[in-house]
């Protein structure tokens, strides 16, 4: 069973491997962002084909299991993309509205 | 020149009389529609305000802003924030210049607190001004008898310094933080707000909370 998991992980890593790859080529994602990336789903990758190896690094940081380890480390990097969105949408709407109120005193020059 | 910067979203029942009520205390006033989806911006036009449209809706500190930058534009002296809803009383504009003309003060406060003249939702007064106060205090340094309060006046030094980067509520509270920050002298002075309507509760406050700490991440 585990091994059907395995194989179909490997299928989803590769597809996001590549699609990394092509945010990349179309210059949406610098090279930190690809390196992470790819770095992070081969790590994943690795844990699913050897799950005692999530044990090893539990024990070593004082953690019982490895999941354990794999939910802490995700939750907490769940929420700090969601912080550096959270911010990213912020100042967004910052420049949108520098947009906006351009748009509208151009508007009033030219109906006057 | 005295200039009233009047932000409005979906004010089309209150804004004509708003602005009508302006002119005699003021010589020039800027509506700023907020993308108003009713007939805000044509009413403003109609009754002899410049009126600025914005696109998309970008909130009340946004929308002072855009009007800051038209006054300074036509180089006003003085600007009077003011609400489009009609809750502020007109009568309270005059004395308020002549108090920041004669206390050489840069900027003037609104307050409710000051007289007795607001009668403001037991709620509002007991349960939500008190921590919002303090609030305002600690992020701001600033010790106000109100909080949030739409009235005020700013003299063009103040005009030139305050940049509202708050785009929604939390302005009200930036506006002052940022007048101690520049050194900029200010007064509070005594005004009258008729309720219309309840205004902002407990999740509007959490709202500007959210803004404000938002705001300390972005440069």
């Amino acid at each position: 069973m585990l091994i059907l998991f395995q194989i179909l992980f490997t299928l989803f890593v590769l597809f996001a491997i590549v699609s990394v790859v092509k945010k990349k080529k179309e210059g949406l994602l610098g090279p930190k962002g690809t390196f992470f990336w790819i770095v992070f789903w081969l790590v994943a990758m690795g844990f699913v084909w050897w799950p005692d190896s999530t044990v090893i690094v539990a024990n070593y940081l004082g953690i019982g299991r490895g999941t354990d380890l794999i939910l802490y480390v995700s939750l907490a990097i769940i929420f700090f993309i969601l912080f550096r969105l959270h911010v990213k949408i912020e100042s967004i709407g910052r420049d949108i509205t520098k947009v906006v109120r351009k748009d509208s005193l151009e508007n009033l020059d030219k109906k006057d | 020149m005295f200039v009233a910067v009047v932000p409005a979203y979906n004010e089309e029942s209150n804004i004509g009389s708003v602005v009508q009520s302006l002119f005699g205390h003021v010589d020039k006033v800027i509506v700023v529609d907020d993308n108003s989806s009713d007939n805000t911006f044509h009413i403003a036009d109609k009754a002899g305000a410049i009126a600025l449209h914005h696109r998309i809706n970008r909130g009340q500190g946004a929308s002072l802003q855009t009007g800051q930058n038209y006054a300074l534009e036509i180089k006003a002296d003085y600007v009077l924030h003011f609400d489009g809803d009609g809750q502020f009383d007109v009568e309270d504009i005059k004395p308020a210049l002549e108090e920041i003309k004669k206390t050489n003060a840069d900027i003037l406060f609104g307050s409710r607190f000051l007289d007795n003249r607001t009668k403001i939702p037991w709620f509002k007064k007991y349960i939500l001004f008190p921590p919002a106060r303090l609030f305002n205090k600690i992020f701001g340094g600033v010790d106000l008898t109100d909080i949030h309060n739409g009235f005020r006046i700013l003299n063009r030094k103040a005009l030139e310094q305050i940049k509202i980067e708050q785009d929604r509520m939390a302005h009200a509270t930036e506006i002052p933080a940022k007048a101690k920050k520049l050194g900029l002298k200010y007064i509070e002075f005594s005004v009258r707000v008729t309720y219309h309507r309840y205004g902002g509760g407990f999740l509007h406050g959490l709202g500007v909370v959210r803004d404000l700490l938002m705001g300390k991440f972005l440069k």
